[in-house]
């Protein structure tokens, strides 16, 4: 029973309370040592050290009320553009399947300037997630992380109480994800193969769903130029600017408390990023997905990677899926399921991936502090994708190639692994 | 080269929308259970395209958004929409697709449930199943009950 309140992963079934019904009295109970939990640490081979390498984490989330289970966060320090008045904050999510840097309102202590339209407007953002938007300013930042810097940084500042009207458009794709408690980190770190977060749609296209000028009295649709758009920050650096390396150990069977590995920016440009004989699959330059073959099924071609998926998310009818009312999306198969398919670029080149899924209502049974779990899975909403989240890149190096970007292995967007 | 100002663009694309809305009195803003020439409206009103065609069970409305994103809306022999599904770079306006079941989507959205990147929705007579990520999002919402007999889930995309 401890695992189905563990994986009530969903993280938010802990935050309306389930997670301190069900497994506090078990932990008080115990007697064991499960506050200390497991923790996984390194990748098998030489820690990566560097200007260029930050830690990243799987734990807990920023508040211990409300841990959320395959979570990878790092910390980011921000700046006044131009000034030494900076603020590093720590539970940034790391996410691959994003572009650009958001920082909830409610963590940040700075004032950073928002940046204006042509017409003397203020820029706000809508950015669609799949359940629900975050609205806020485009604010200026200089970004640090690790020895690596950017100047005037476009970022998004999530429920800034300063721009609390939100256009009708916006809050008519689902619920609003404007707090720490309903985003489920204090920023996002977006490290995807993309430079922007919309792209050329959004430089030409009023209607984009996402970029709004706003005055006090009203909001409206507009296009923005690129380079005004929220910046993924890697583009930016000095140097070490065209991708990113995620390092993360194997992380046990029976799941750990916490999961520690390196961020480690820019491909082919230090000792630490060199290019090895890993498989480049090249993505859409549209959407950055690839093609997946798994189980018989027709090409799933809207396949990605993604450490901001908290599991493998894959149909499968030959396995089981839970009962339990909040974990009827994941399988719950009666062992461990070791399963394989094969990822496929654009380039024609593909990889074959082992995998194990196991029973989503036990994970977690051994000590309910974990929040890391390498077999979690579940189904995914639509026919055509493989989302191979965060528990594909346990045990793993997995680069990220930016759009129009060379390394020596290829131009991106690339991923491979 | 124009040279006008972005603003004036964006008035050009909204008033032959509002004309049509206003010849277009009281039709119900929701595709989702309601008669298929709600439609209409709905096109207007998110600055679509459309292309209709026949299949053996249902007639399917496509509109294509400015935005790039497909909606594509079924409709059974009583003419009312059962399912609708959509895909693309920007999530469309769930209000005016989803119209009566928007708000219980939106409550149903809120509960607990993993990640920002795929939701999973049965609350009443309404499923909602949505994925995807930024600059790709698909997803169907389809009333069970009004399934037309030959449809499969699997033909709703």
């Amino acid at each position: 029973m401890v695992g189905m309140a563990v994986l009530g992963v969903q993280a938010r079934a802990w935050r309306f309370g389930v997670y301190a019904a069900l497994c506090l009295p078990l932990l008080s109970c115990g007697g064991d040592s499960g506050g200390a939990g497991v923790s996984s640490t390194g990748s098998g081979g030489s820690t990566p050290a560097g200007a260029n390498v930050v830690d990243i984490v799987v734990d807990a989330g920023p508040t211990s009320t409300s841990p959320d289970v395959n979570t990878l966060f790092t910390t980011v320090t921000v700046c006044v553009p131009g000034t030494t008045t900076c603020q590093t904050i720590d539970h940034i999510q790391v996410d691959t399947a994003s572009y650009g840097l958001r920082i909830l309102a409610p963590v940040l202590t700075l004032s950073l300037p928002v940046q204006a339209t042509a017409s003397g407007s203020s820029l706000l953002e809508c950015t669609q997630f799949v359940d629900g938007y975050s609205w806020g300013p485009i604010a200026l930042a200089d970004v640090r992380i690790s020895g690596e810097s950017a100047s005037a940084v476009a970022v998004q500042v999530i429920g800034d109480p300063k721009f609390t009207t939100v256009p009708t458009n916006c809050s008519s794709i689902g619920p609003a994800e404007d707090t720490v408690a309903a985003f489920g980190a204090n920023g996002i770190l977006g490290v995807g193969v993309f430079a922007q977060d919309c792209g050329s749609g959004c430089a030409t296209t009023v209607d984009n769903g996402s970029y709004y000028e706003c005055t006090s009295a009203l909001c409206q649709a507009t296009t923005v130029l690129l380079a005004s758009q929220v910046q993924n920050p890697v583009t930016l650096f000095g140097t070490d600017n065209n991708g990113v390396v995620i390092q993360l150990p194997s992380v046990a069977a029976q799941g750990a408390a916490t999961v520690q590995g390196f961020l480690i920016f820019g491909i082919d440009t230090q000792t630490n990023n060199k290019s090895g004989n890993q498989t480049v699959l090249t993505v859409n330059p549209g959407d950055g997905d690839f093609t997946t073959v798994f189980n018989g099924q027709p090409a799933l071609t809207q396949s990605f990677l993604d450490t901001g998926s908290n599991g493998l998310y894959f149909n499968d009818t030959g396995l089981a899926q839970c009962t339990q009312s909040n974990l009827t999306m994941f399988y719950c198969p009666s062992s461990p399921q070791t399963l394989s398919a094969v990822l496929q670029g654009q380039n024609a080149m593909s990889a074959t991936v082992n995998f194990t899924v196991d029973n989503a209502e036990t994970l977690g049974a051994s000590d309910p502090s974990f929040v890391a779990f390498p077999t979690l899975a579940g189904t995914y909403p639509t026919a055509n994708t493989f989302d191979w989240g965060l528990p594909f890149y346990y045990g793993r190096t997995v680069y990220t190639a930016i759009e129009n970007t060379m390394t020596a292995v290829g131009t991106g967007p690339y991923v491979a692994f | 080269m124009r040279t006008v100002p972005s603003a004036i663009n964006v008035k050009k694309c909204v008033f032959p929308v509002l004309l049509i809305a206003a010849l277009s009195p009281r039709i119900a803003a929701a595709a989702l259970g309601e008669p298929e020439t709600s439609v209409q409206t709905e096109m207007a009103r998110l600055h679509a395209s459309i292309a209709v065609s026949e299949h053996a069970n249902y007639r399917l409305h496509e509109l294509h958004l400015t935005s790039g994103t497909v909606v594509r809306e079924f409709a059974g022999s009583d003419g009312k929409v059962f399912a609708v599904a959509w895909s693309g770079p920007a999530v469309p306006n769930l209000r005016e697709i989803l119209g009566q079941y928007f708000d219980s989507y939106v409550t149903a959205a809120k509960a607990p449930h993993s990640g920002h990147h795929h939701l999973q929705i049965r609350q009443g007579d309404l499923v909602v199943q949505a994925g995807g990520h930024m600059r790709s999002f698909a997803g169907v919402a389809y009333l069970p009950q009004a399934l037309p007999s030959g449809v499969s889930v699997g033909d709703l995309h």
